[in-house]
């Protein structure tokens, strides 16, 4: 759940998207709120927009939220929790160059969204089916399902944003989605609990039952989402007569034979996202067993701690994005973002403080980290290798969660939470070198990377300027 | 801006790994003291003994000094060490005394001012209860809820013979039963491994042990609940001279590598009431049980003690009524297994717990050499990178800057 919502950022500012001029308006007279070239109407279309990924940023953490619950109920080592993290990863080392792919050629936005928001759905419901039938296996199949889903909804959401909104409120839009994303984690980690103690109740006894009746209830926030899709699918056909636009594009242009001129730096910017995502998700995944055993924190406080990072990123992610635009200086940045990582990390490991400190500086870093990180790409490839740029840095990223959520599972089962700590703070060393490298190769090729914001703007000014001028002598 | 920061970035690490709590000392290679260990079995007998009872002698030979570790099943079963500071202290056993079980002084260790320091570990009872509302904290239970006790000092024991002693790794197994039904298929065992040299258990819960310590794994394998929701207790009573084993102290530890999720340790420590004085004996053990002979990371389960607390009344055990005499004062406490929550004894029939009991200082735990490599190389390449990195570019600059000041001479 790294990689879409960050690249979003960037998409908001490239030029080769779809809408070009909202036409004229209708004679027809409507009411403010049905009419798709007003504000109203859109601010309802927003509603709907946001609702649309709030089912799958709430489910994708259910097993963390209930991780006592699912290991006890379905009696289960943690690798084989893992797992349910790892199937999830699995789909979008590939669907993450072809979600773009589908959209705009096979099934187009919208007939798109809702497919991907119903295999969101069904994938839960399989889930959450797996445990009332006591399958774990059954579980694992719903998890993967729920990955094909998952992912692209979050491109298709993107893709809707820009359609709707290009040229007027986008930055703001990009926003209000990351912060419903994050409330959704949020809610899904303080909320699951609860429901599962309701469902105890109600059963008389906690088990693959309490565990399955909590989990479909759970999947009504994807059916939700799912009616968000048919709604907007609506919407959008309907403002496609009346204002007679282009059909929404995610304009990706993926070509893989594209990956053999990536730069040496973008290696390295793949090698940070690798190192650094998979040392903050499976954490997460295991994270409340973890604040029970060491902290002897109690299940809710547990889940709490766990949800500080989303909660944090919600308004921090505006906050630092904002600065790291006025300041440039990326590659600093992820310097400072990845370092207060890693002492995070070594704090919860070496140490018995208070853990609250470290989640907080993990949520500020990882906040930090995506708005610095994720706009480098566009720094250091050329406009058209974007779209595969961004969707092999995701794959891989899904690539790496896989893998390390399960080697983070056997390594905890055999040798505890201080060796775990120890092999995230490793992967975070690991995202240290990259971003060392990183440094002294960019400084090595000019510094393009680092340059603070007004270097940047008046070198990109110069460079317009240099262009019209070549336009102008031919 | 962006010099400053990478100057003072690897300050800022080094301060962080300097101010980590390491659980003591930063390598743990201290405990290289070794010992020679014999083993003998019923020390001094000349006729027979009544079936059943056994007594074992490990005699651990140090540079200037001899422990005797005594484990005997006469009565409640007792683990006795004792501290000598001569190479040649040895045991003598007055046997018909012995056996009568009543007579203080009939075993001895001799020349008898060479003893240090003494430590007698009693297991006495193992208490089962039937945890309804699943509390999992006997204080809380009913006393309608427990079970008759099983009384350990009338359990019909194993012989000791070569299928349970084992010479050259010295450990010793002691299975027994009460005969009733719950018992005819399973028993109380209990294993005592004596070391010669500093190391660590292979399986959990990886007690670090030294040549001063030895190891006590209790278990109960097959034994049939009593009720449906069994959940276990086991009471141990302990003896010392010149002290006994008073207070437990808990202590935190970062390190879980060798006993997964568990971060604390209990010891129970025999020391004058001064607290800066020296630990003379301790018994020590983790918090933590398990449900299966090969367990995995599920199958632990929590334990905790109860306060020590002074206990009156007849000794159970004849070792400890032979060596200390029946007026002796002991002190006792109690195990109890398992976690609200938690599934109950009957899901597996299996429990297993270990405890490590010496003289002087219990072994104190490190990083292993590999958590402590792999944060080397992590923190250090980056280090390495930034030093080498910065001299380089620092070079290239000056080369430049003087083909630079060259250039307009040409």
């Amino acid at each position: 759940m790294a990689g879409a919502e960050e690249r979003r950022s960037l998409l908001g500012d490239d030029d080769d998207y779809g809408e070009s001029d909202p036409g004229p308006p209708t004679d027809r007279t409507m009411l403010a709120v049905c009419d798709p070239t007003r504000l109203l109407h859109r601010i309802v279309v927003l509603v709907f927009m946001c609702f649309l990924g709030f089912g799958s940023y709430f489910c994708y953490d259910n097993p963390a939220s209930l991780q006592t619950e699912v290991t006890q109920d379905m009696n289960l080592n943690t690798s084989q929790f893992m797992q349910l993290y790892a199937w999830y990863s699995w789909p979008n080392v590939v669907l993450c160059f072809l979600g773009g792919f589908l959209l705009d050629r096979v099934f187009g936005i919208r007939l798109g969204t809702v497919i991907f928001s119903l295999f969101v759905c069904v994938g839960q419901v399989i889930f959450a089916a797996g445990a009332l039938l006591n399958r774990f296996w059954l579980m694992e199949v719903g998890r993967f399902v729920f990955g094909i889903g998952g992912e692209s909804l979050a491109v298709a959401q993107n893709t809707y944003a820009v359609n709707w909104f290009k040229g007027k409120e986008l930055n703001l839009v990009f926003g209000l989605q990351l912060s419903m994303a994050r409330l959704g984690s949020t809610v899904n980690m303080n909320i699951m609990g609860w429901v599962y103690n309701r469902m105890a109740d109600l059963i008389g006894a906690t088990g693959p039952t309490t565990l399955g009746a909590a989990l479909m209830i759970a999947s009504a926030t994807c059916l939700f989402s799912f009616a968000c899709a048919l709604v907007l699918g609506y919407l959008d056909k309907r403002a496609e007569k009346i204002l007679k636009k282009e059909k929404g594009k995610t304009g990706e242009v993926i070509k893989l034979t594209d990956v053999k001129d990536f730069p040496l730096s973008l290696w390295l910017i793949f090698i940070i996202c690798v190192g650094y995502y998979v040392a903050i998700f499976p954490f997460i995944g295991l994270g409340q067993v973890f604040f029970i055993e060491k902290f002897n924190f109690s299940p809710a406080q547990a889940r709490a701690i766990n949800s500080v990072v989303y909660i944090i990123s919600a308004p921090a992610s505006p906050i630092l994005g904002f600065m790291v635009d006025k300041t440039g200086r990326n590659v600093i940045w992820v310097i400072c973002a990845v370092v207060t990582t890693l002492i995070a990390h070594m704090m919860l490991a070496f140490t018995f403080w208070n853990p609250w400190i470290a989640m907080s500086l993990l949520g500020v870093s990882y906040s930090l980290l995506a708005c610095a990180l994720w706009p480098m790409v566009a720094f250091v490839v050329p406009d058209h290798q974007l779209g595969t740029a961004y969707g092999f840095m995701q794959s891989i990223q899904n690539l790496g969660l896989a893998l390390i959520a399960m080697a983070a599972g056997a390594i905890l089962d055999t040798r505890g939470y201080l060796f775990l700590e120890v092999f995230f703070s490793a992967c975070i060393c690991l995202a240290l070198i990259a971003v060392v490298l990183l440094y002294f190769v960019d400084l090595l090729q000019g510094g393009e990377l680092n340059l603070s914001a007004v270097a940047r703007a008046s070198l990109q000014e110069e460079a317009r300027l240099q262009k019209e001028a070549t336009l102008d002598s031919e | 801006m962006a010099a400053d920061f990478l100057n003072i970035m690897p300050f800022t690490l080094l301060f962080l790994l300097l101010n980590m709590r390491f659980s003591s000392g930063l390598l743990g290679f201290g405990d290289t003291y070794k010992r020679q260990l014999s083993m003998e079995l019923n020390p001094g007998l000349n006729s027979s003994i009544p079936p059943g009872v056994n007594l074992l002698h490990i005699r651990s030979l140090g540079n200037d000094d001899t422990l005797h570790f005594l484990l005997c099943n006469l009565g409640s079963p007792t683990l006795l060490l004792v501290h000598t500071n001569s190479t040649s202290s040895s045991i003598q056993v007055d046997w018909p005394e012995f056996l009568a079980g009543n007579t203080s002084g009939s075993l001895r260790v001799v020349p008898e001012n060479a003893v240090l320091h003494s430590n007698a570990l009693v297991l006495v009872r193992l208490w089962e209860y039937d945890d309804l509302n699943d509390t999992a904290d006997p204080q809380e239970v009913p006393v309608s809820s427990f079970l008759p006790p099983y009384q350990l000092e009338s359990f019909q024991w194993e012989p000791l013979n070569n299928s349970t002693l084992d010479p050259q790794a010295h450990t010793v197994r002691l299975c027994g039963g009460d005969g009733s039904p719950a018992f005819s298929n399973g028993s109380f065992c209990l294993q005592l491994s004596a070391f010669g040299s500093g190391g660590r258990e292979a399986g959990w819960p990886g007690l670090l042990h030294n040549a001063n310590s030895s190891q006590v794994r209790v278990w109960l394998q097959g034994v049939r609940p009593r009720a449906a929701h069994s959940r276990f207790l086991l009471e141990l009573h302990a003896l010392g001279q010149p002290y006994g084993l008073a207070r437990v102290e808990v202590l935190q530890s970062i390190d879980d590598e060798y006993t997964p999720s568990i971060f604390t340790v209990s010891q129970w420590l025999a020391t004058p009431s001064n607290v800066s004085s020296p630990v003379l004996g301790f018994v020590e053990w983790k918090p933590v049980a398990y449900r299966r002979p090969d367990p995995i990371f599920t199958d632990a389960t929590p334990c905790h003690h109860s306060s020590p607390v002074a206990v009156g009344g007849a000794l159970s055990s004849g070792l400890a009524l032979a060596f200390y005499g029946a007026g002796a004062p002991a002190t006792g406490l109690n195990i109890s297994y398992g976690l609200a929550g938690e599934p109950f004894y009957n899901t597996t029939n299996y429990l297993s717990w270990s405890m490590l009991a010496g003289i002087g200082d219990p072994p104190v735990d490190s990083f292993s050499p590999l958590v402590l490599a792999i944060m080397a190389v992590g923190l250090g390449t980056p280090l390495l990178l930034l030093l080498l990195g910065g001299v380089f570019v620092c070079v290239r600059r000056r080369s430049l800057a003087e083909g630079q000041a060259y250039s307009p001479i040409n």
